[in-house]
């Protein structure tokens, strides 16, 4: 490009001294700009940081964060060209979305996800006649339950809703993968890497590009093909949509959203009394700090990531104390510049707080506090410190300007991708009851946003996923199951806890359905069904006991995870994760000793053989359903990154917490005594999904896949080639609009 | 674009062609993720590995594995 450059007349001494002084000072307002989003940025990424440098090629992370100055720059001229031009795009967006639905048999699409709920007890309570709205959509239109993938896990079945594709085209088989070169787990939906260059100045150490971060799901979601075809679409906490998709509608990213530590969810116990530093030796995702007592109050701090900008890498904190209150069992907390009031036994509201980074600078966080205990033994729970929607320190939204907006119409909101936090009850520092509160509370929270959606998008596709279903049976199957034997010992206190939530489900879809016209399709939907989880299946423990697994020094169990302590020279396949297990294979892994080919399909087979069938000696139970080949059950070109072998439990067992991380324990079976006492990472067979529609449909071999397929069709588009599902409808809608 | 998080990179048209047939048959939503794929493939074999406390950091409170 060539740049011409006119000489203008010289302007006279005061006009040169302003003009100096205004361009000073855009210059500084610029910087600051460009320092605040890439410091604040970077902060949240410097603890996810690690060795990687990944070039970032892939969906976008939202457009709000920026890495240069430059790239402030001319994101100024472009909002500036964008309000230039709004007259015409506005007039071009309504041609366009008139003629986008023209083949339309509806409107809008509204998919309510219930994340989790099982057919066998929907079926039960409507027979009881629990469950009065989604007995009426049944009536008007169909139900029926819903395939889910292998293994019938959140995120690789939401990939397969998003993409219509099975795992092996969407490239998510789990919650964790693993790195072939060092044996090692990794995210498995998302890669994130930090600054790749820095600058210090003095103490401080700025960052000169923006983090990376990558979306691992592949494919591409049914909202990005209606876009395509100018379709709106409102997509809210959907897992697996962090860092969000780019696509003409707003989205609200979901499971795997981090906190602002970096990690999946660490809360906090504040107490005056034991140990800081992390709860039950690291296992669960709590942290422990010791305040220190002031007279008859308490000081302490919440802590936040490392300082991206300064040299010495300190971890910033925001200050606060907490005295007690004028009545008994209450107190006030003091932090940021506000008085918060507390009381024993209840959540705060969301508190939001500023992590002070440099003069000018700062980084915004949420959490929400509950007090345990003022007087006497000091005790109280924050949540993890979550990504402040309205000032996101990561993109958590498309645009990214959506989680602002919904914050400012709501206020603060769980942003944290698996926000219910089931650690803290695992870890026994917040009861049942007050786990209940706070999954409602995002429960409510959830339908504020769904409700807007529903308000605001009259033309295109709404769909909202709620967690609720799927963390409250964790947490709370063993009260409905008296063999369980986490119940064991213990008083059945919340036997009506699963039956209660159904029942509020079902009064959501009631209100839902209000909120719709004729002109509406809605499919209520899960992407899996639950089971109990009674029983622990060690699979290292398995492979170590026949000899596919060895360890070094030839002990017969390991406590240390990340399959450290495996002698990789004598080992021919080992488990890590939920789904199954892997080969050491030769030339794929970093110290593999199976060669691909015969040999390597020969140990699969055997492997598949010996599987099927295991059973539990105490018992004399079928643990092991099936076990399959990933060549059986995926096809696409990401199948080399699964599991080379899938394990389908029977309802009851599920892989044990030990082999998940890589441990190796003395035990192939164990009970599982933990208040995670319900599952569906089982034989897919035993765990499908529920489907409602309130259009009748034409056929009821429904599977997830075909959901992304269904709803194109309905909104008159053509199902892409790529995607495996197929409409449930047999009209493709074409020529049918309403 | 300047501010875009993607680059452009120009290849031969009748290579592209034949990207494009491949991806289809190889499932791949687009020409584009297919060459994302290939190239991400390749890159990983030059790149370092994550460290173990990174790891358990980003893992921590993942309550299906804890």
């Amino acid at each position: 490009m060539r740049t011409c450059i006119v000489n203008e007349p010289e302007p006279a001494d005061s006009q040169r001294v302003t003009q100096l002084y205004v361009g000073c000072v855009l210059i500084v307002v610029l910087a600051c700009i460009w320092l605040r989003a890439t410091a604040s940025h970077g902060a949240l990424v410097s603890r996810l940081d690690h060795p990687v440098r990944i070039a970032y090629i892939g969906p976008g992370a939202g457009i709000a964060l920026v890495g240069s100055f430059l790239v402030v720059l001319t994101a100024l001229v472009s909002a500036f060209m964008a309000m230039l031009t709004w007259p015409l795009r506005r007039v071009w967006r309504a041609l366009r979305g008139r003629r986008a639905l023209r083949n339309a048999r509806v409107r809008r699409v509204v998919v309510l996800g219930l994340d989790g709920l099982e057919p066998s007890l929907v079926e039960q309570y409507l027979r009881e006649g629990r469950l009065p709205h989604l007995a009426q959509l049944q009536e008007l239109g169909s139900y029926c339950h819903l395939g889910t993938t292998w293994p019938p896990l959140s995120p690789v079945a939401w990939s397969s809703f998003a993409t219509g594709t099975n795992p092996g085209k969407h490239n998510i088989f789990d919650f964790i993968s693993r790195d072939v070169r060092t044996y090692l787990p990794t995210m498995s939906s998302v890669s994130i890497a930090g600054p790749r260059r820095n600058v210090k100045l003095g103490r401080y150490n700025l960052p000169l590009t923006k983090p990376a971060i990558t979306m691992m799901r592949k494919s591409k979601p049914f909202w990005n093909v209606l876009g395509e075809s100018g379709i709106f679409s409102a997509v809210l906490r959907v897992p697996i949509t962090f860092p969000p998709d780019r696509f003409h509608g707003v989205q609200l990213s979901a499971m795997c959203v981090p906190d602002l530590l970096g990690t999946q969810g660490t809360f906090i116990h504040y107490s005056d009394r034991g140990d800081a530093g992390p709860m039950n030796d690291g296992d669960l995702g709590g942290e422990q700090i010791i305040v220190e007592r002031t007279g008859q109050g308490i000081r302490s701090y919440l802590p936040g990531p490392t300082n991206p900008l300064a040299a010495n890498n300190e971890t910033l904190k925001v200050p606060f104390s907490v005295l007690p209150g004028s009545a008994e069992g209450t107190a006030t907390l003091r932090v940021d510049g506000q008085e918060i009031a507390l009381r024993e036994n209840f959540f705060s509201d969301w508190v939001r707080f500023s992590y002070k980074m440099a003069p000018g600078m700062s980084m915004k966080g949420i959490s929400r506090f509950y007090l345990k205990q003022m007087n006497g033994q000091f005790s109280m729970y924050s949540t993890a410190v979550q990504i402040d929607p309205d000032r996101p320190a990561m993109p958590i939204s498309h645009p990214t300007v959506y989680s602002s907006y919904l914050a400012r119409q709501q206020g603060p909101f769980a942003t944290l991708g698996l926000a219910e936090d089931t650690s803290s009850l695992s870890d026994e520092v917040m009861t049942e009851d007050a786990f209940l509160a706070q999954a409602y509370g995002i429960h409510e929270e959830r339908t504020k946003m769904f409700f807007d959606a529903l308000e605001k998008v009259r033309g295109g596709a709404v769909i909202c996923v709620f967690d609720a279903p799927d963390r409250i049976q964790h947490m709370f199957w063993r009260f409905s199951d008296r063999a369980h034997p986490a119940l064991r010992g213990r008083e059945n206190t919340h036997r009506d806890a699963i039956r209660d939530m159904y029942v509020r489900m079902d009064k959501l879809v009631g209100e839902t359905v209000r909120q719709l016209g004729d002109d509406t399709a809605l499919f209520v939907m899960s992407d899996h069904g639950f089971k109990s989880f009674r029983r622990c299946v060690d699979l290292n423990a398995w492979l170590l006991e026949k000899g596919y697994l060895r360890l070094s020094g030839d002990v017969k169990h390991t406590d240390e995870s990340y399959l450290k302590g495996v002698d990789w020279s004598r080992t021919r396949a080992y488990a890590l994760g939920l789904a199954g297990i892997y080969i050491n294979q030769q030339g794929r892994e970093s110290q593999g000793i199976v060669a691909d080919g015969r040999e390597k399909d020969e140990l699969v087979t055997e492997l598949v053989e010996q599987l099927a069938g295991l059973t539990d000696p105490e018992s004399a139970k079928i643990a092991v359903r099936q076990a399959v080949r990933r060549e059986e059950v995926y096809r696409g070109p990401y199948v080399d990154a699964a599991p080379d072998i899938l394990v389908g439990y029977d309802p009851g067992y599920r892989v044990s917490w030990e082999s998940a991380v890589g441990k190796v324990s003395q035990h192939l079976f164990a009970d599982n005594t933990k208040a995670w006492s319900g599952d569906h990472c089982v034989h897919p067979e035993t765990v499908p999904g529920v489907l409602f529609s309130s259009l009748p449909l034409d056929s009821t071999a429904a599977n997830i896949v075909d959901m992304g397929p269904t709803i194109l069709s309905l909104l008159g588009v053509e199902t892409p080639k790529y995607m495996d599902g197929t409409s449930l409808f047999a009209q493709t809608g074409s020529g049918e609009s309403n | 674009m300047i501010f875009s998080n993607k680059k452009k990179v120009a290849i031969d048209k009748s290579l592209y062609d034949r990207l494009k047939a491949v991806s289809e048959v190889g499932g791949y939503s687009s020409v584009d993720e297919f060459i994302v794929h290939i190239l991400e493939r390749e890159a990983a074999q030059f790149e370092e590995a994550q460290d173990e406390e990174a790891v358990a950091k980003q893992l921590r409170g993942l309550g299906y594995i804890e």
